[in-house]
């Protein structure tokens, strides 16, 4: 398995540089400098940030910095817009994140299987339309709305009752590492979680679920049709185990395949989460960026987001490995 | 064993979430429970600041926060913000010359105070302010390594400081210790600087935020992070900055003597809301300022409602949450909570303008020679325009609709229309005027009237508001092509004279009628602020004459004389200014809004008691 692995990586070598080459290319096509700086920028404004930041090198310079920049995940080039190191930003950034998304795959993932699973076994009755109508309906409620029913009915009306602990926005760290705030001393806070984080993972969960619970039901309904389930049961097995013994471990191709396609997509962040609850995330680092054209962040956050998507891909492949012992890694 | 594993699973996550929710019950109890810190918490609705270097800082928010933390020599009154006093000086700056030369003197006990851990003042926490500060902070203005955002406002002003700014910039190496002829150095708390020519609102820049006085040692000791670790005399100091989410202060322990305003300071209608409760102490009065940032407008106005923020700006969606629309009286369930409301009208200029060289709406014919028909023809288009429509239909009605280019507030603005506006809506003059013009009029309606060009940036509701301009201008026959591009773009086709009709907006840089009226010096025209190119030679000696006054009853007759003047020449259909209204709770105490200047928070008192 692990010269398996190595080979992966070494084939991914050419391609993730080919990745970078088309990122740096693409934020290149149209002058980068006055799109930030504007058209107001004078001549002698855009030359200097061209000088400061390199871009006055010859491309190929400027590609190799940046490959061995990424590489040796030295991120101290400086954002355009805040002045301060990227890779400064990308660590503040990520676990709030992390805070977020984690959860959220974890919740909604365990949940839509279960929900798949029991939908699979009332196929066509009551219970299974019953549930993909909530789906069906979850599904279509734009995530914006939730966002805006949550903050107000979530955290404002119910918490101002006292019923919910839910912050409206905001985002204080679980783990403290600050040993000149002695007010933010203790080391463990899982209350700033439930504060802050618990409404935004609630309403991914819900937004989440409707897509998820239809996939796995999906899956799990075609798992129903095979002839080892027709055995387990010949064999007396209870509805329990066929359920979530036989048929679970037998769909794990599908499942792990919509998780790990969903693991990248933890770095980004979710945008509008983010957004609205005020949580300093990478997804809102991402689209600030963009908005504001901070070309390096864009070019970094991107490089990041490349090499997980690589890690990822090989990641799956050698959990289909494990899950399933007819997959040979070769 | 499984079972119990996975039981103990279960405990766990129960166990954990359990804690988690009596943690929060706790830490609100002891948050409640203190008491002891005076904590401000206020809203930034955006982003918030970029950068806190006041070199490189450029937007509203940047000042919010560095105001907070750096001082300028001069500062808006907080009991008046459209007029200035000392700061960082003694006494107001003087002048034996009209104007060209000012003499300052320093306040004395002004200290910078380093909050970091690094030695910056030879193992001081403080050091005390002195003239090379000063100067060193405006040569921070001309350094291309700062971006030169802010040059605009020193530049052709300070003798020698133009070629001074030159000639550091081609040289390999910025020597801030070189001279620079206008800035005179006579001690260590005085100094005087020297102008190209008398500008009296030379003095309204020295109040600006980009001109706040830095320390050298920190600027070259942090470097590129000197924008995180701020060094200044500003009544608080920084505690944490996470960009776009929050800013925390605390209260400089080295502060010098300001004092609250004068009960006689205040006017009547402050006096009655007891704004003079604090006269004459010592500021600030908090320990603490916690900025949020609110990019949505949604958590501001629900975080304002659970008590948790001083004050909110009242989005335009909110408005009839806040007030009843007709009476514009504040709710009743929000008075009975003890929230006041307060509003200011900014000092807006939003208009559209011809282009004055254009040959079918331009000032002169080919020949030089002023041109009637053209006037009339701007006329006409001014009288068709109905802009109250645009107000109940863009902005709830709760603009100010007026005429000229000088807003609401500032001397010269006029209390009644002037005989001279051709402001809308009456389609019986617009139609005379099309007459004038030179065009068949039909049925009320031009028939041979040309189509103009008109440009506007995209985005907000601009689409909507070009649709509006096209059916109010179709009721007398003139038709327009629209062309909605970007910003960029929209300067572009400006700057290079080649728009025909555009929508614009002018924010006055200082509560002054002359940065206004500059914008139709002839001299300033495009791609200067000028952007419309009106020339009018008797206007311009009018502009040269008053840049060198200092407020008066005889400098506001000529402004209202300018004012006229342009109004006669209708260079522009307009004019509308945004009236800002805000809500304050009633824990918040001393609290009048404004956005003249941002470093009023000092002044802000806290009542824990009536949260």
């Amino acid at each position: 398995m692990w010269s398996y692995i190595i080979r992966r990586l070494l084939y991914n070598i050419p391609v993730y540089l080919g990745i970078l080459l088309l990122v740096m290319l693409a934020l290149r096509v149209n002058d980068p400098v006055t799109a930030y700086q504007g058209k107001n920028a004078t001549a002698e404004q855009k030359e200097q940030l061209r000088k400061d930041m390199g871009l006055d090198r010859p491309f190929l310079v400027q590609y190799g910095t940046f490959v061995s920049r990424v590489v040796t995940l030295n991120f101290k080039d400086r954002s355009w817009e805040e002045k301060r190191p990227i890779g400064q930003m990308i660590r503040a950034a990520v676990p709030p994140t992390i805070m977020i998304t984690v959860p959220q795959l974890f919740l909604t993932a365990s949940i839509s299987i279960v929900i798949g699973l029991v939908c699979s076994f009332y196929r066509g009755r009551l219970p299974d339309k019953s549930l993909m109508f909530a789906a069906v309906l979850g599904m279509s409620i734009s995530y914006l709305v939730y966002i805006m029913m949550g903050q107000y009915y979530g955290a404002y009306v119910l918490g101002g009752k006292g019923i919910t602990p839910f912050e409206v926005e905001g985002y204080e760290p679980i783990f403290s590492f600050e040993p000149n705030a002695p007010e933010k001393a203790s080391f463990f806070m899982p209350g700033n979680w439930m504060k802050y984080c618990a409404l935004p993972v609630l309403i991914g969960v819900i937004v989440g679920m409707g897509y998820d619970t239809r996939f796995y039901r999906a899956v799990m309904v075609e798992e129903c049709t095979r002839d080892y389930i027709t055995t387990a049961r010949a064999k007396g097995a209870t509805n329990r185990k066929i359920m979530f013994v036989h048929m679970l471990k037998n769909a794990m191709i599908p499942i792990i395949t919509r998780i790990m396609i969903s693991l990248p997509f933890l770095i980004a962040g979710s945008i509008l989460a983010e957004y609205y609850f005020n949580i300093p995330g990478m997804g809102r680092l991402l689209i600030n960026s963009i908005n504001s054209k901070d070309f390096p962040v864009v070019q970094y956050v991107t490089a990041l987001f490349a090499a997980v998507v690589i890690f990822t891909v090989i990641l799956t492949d050698v959990l289909y490995a494990v899950v399933d012992p007819r997959v040979r890694l070769s | 064993m499984r079972v119990r594993i996975s039981k103990l699973v279960n405990f766990a996550i129960v166990a954990v979430c359990v804690a988690g929710v009596m943690h929060s019950a706790s830490t609100a109890t002891a948050q409640s429970s203190t008491g002891k810190k005076k904590v401000l918490q206020l809203p930034i609705r955006t982003d918030g600041p970029k950068r806190l270097d006041p070199a490189q800082g450029s937007t509203t928010y940047d000042n919010m926060a560095i105001v907070q933390m750096y001082e300028t020599l001069l500062i808006n009154k907080y009991t008046n913000p459209l007029e200035i006093e000392p700061l960082l000086l003694a006494e107001m700056p003087t002048t034996e010359d009209d104007g060209k030369t000012w003499h300052f003197k320093l306040k004395d006990g002004v200290v910078f105070y380093n909050p970091h851990k690094e030695n910056l003042f030879g193992g001081s926490k403080t050091r005390p302010l002195t003239t090379d500060d000063v100067f060193y902070s405006l040569k921070r203005l001309a350094d291309k390594k700062n971006q030169l955002k802010n040059w605009w406002l020193l530049e052709n002003t300070i003798v020698g400081f133009d070629e001074y700014k030159e000639t550091q910039n081609e040289s390999a190496y910025f020597d801030y210790d070189a001279p620079v002829s206008g800035f005179r150095k006579i001690s260590d708390s005085e100094f005087e600087i020297e102008l190209v020519k008398p500008v009296y609102r030379f003095l309204y820049i020295l109040s600006m935020f980009q001109t706040s006085i830095v320390p050298r040692e920190a600027v070259e000791a942090f470097g590129d992070d000197f924008s995180f670790k701020p060094v200044g005399t500003g009544p608080f100091t920084l505690d944490t900055w996470v960009p776009k989410i929050s800013l925390t202060l605390n209260r400089n322990p080295h502060y010098h003597d300001v004092r609250y305003p004068a009960r006689d300071d205040w006017s009547r209608d402050d006096r009655r809301l007891r704004m003079h409760r604090a006269a004459g102490e010592q500021v600030p009065f908090v320990d603490r300022i916690e900025f949020t940032m609110f990019i949505e407008d949604q958590p501001m106005w629900l975080t304002f409602s659970q008590n948790d923020i001083a004050y909110t700006e009242v989005p335009a969606e909110y408005f009839e949450k806040a007030f009843d629309k007709r009476t514009r009286e504040l709710r009743s369930e929000l008075a009975n909570r003890g929230v006041r409301s307060h509003s200011n009208m900014l000092l807006d200029f939003i208009f559209r303008h011809f282009n004055m060289e254009d040959p079918i709406l331009g000032m002169y014919e080919e020949d030089g020679s002023y041109s009637e028909k053209h006037r009339a023809f701007r006329q006409a288009i001014c009288y068709a325009v109905d802009l109250d429509e645009f107000n109940e239909t863009f902005y709830n009605g709760l603009n100010v609709v007026y005429d000229g280019p000088i807003p609401p507030g500032l001397d010269g603005f006029p209390s009644e229309r002037p005989e001279s506006s051709s402001r809308g809506l009456d389609l019986v003059k617009a139609r005379q005027k099309l007459v004038e013009a030179g065009f068949t009029v039909v049925n009320g309606k031009a028939t041979d009237a040309p189509t103009i060009d008109f440009y506007t940036s995209r985005g907000g509701n601009n689409q909507e508001q070009t649709e509006m301009l096209e059916r109010q201008l179709a009721e007398i026959g003139i038709s327009i092509n629209k062309n909605l591009v970007d910003f960029s773009t929209l300067i572009e086709f400006v700057d290079n004279k080649k728009a025909q009709f555009f929508g614009f907006a002018w924010s006055s840089d200082y509560p002054d009628a002359e940065n206004n009226l500059a914008l139709f010096y002839g001299p300033n025209e495009s791609p200067g602020s000028n952007h419309g190119n009106y020339k009018r030679p008797e206007y311009d000696a009018m502009y040269q004459n008053i840049i060198t006054m200092p407020p008066s009853s005889e400098r506001t007759e000529i402004y209202v004389t300018m004012r006229d003047m342009i109004l006669e020449d209708a260079p522009y259909v307009g004019s509308m200014a945004r009236e800002r209204f805000y809500l304050i709770n009633p824990w918040a105490l001393n609290f009048k809004p404004t956005e003249r200047y941002w470093s009023w928070f000092k002044f802000v008192d806290v009542d824990d008691s009536l949260r």
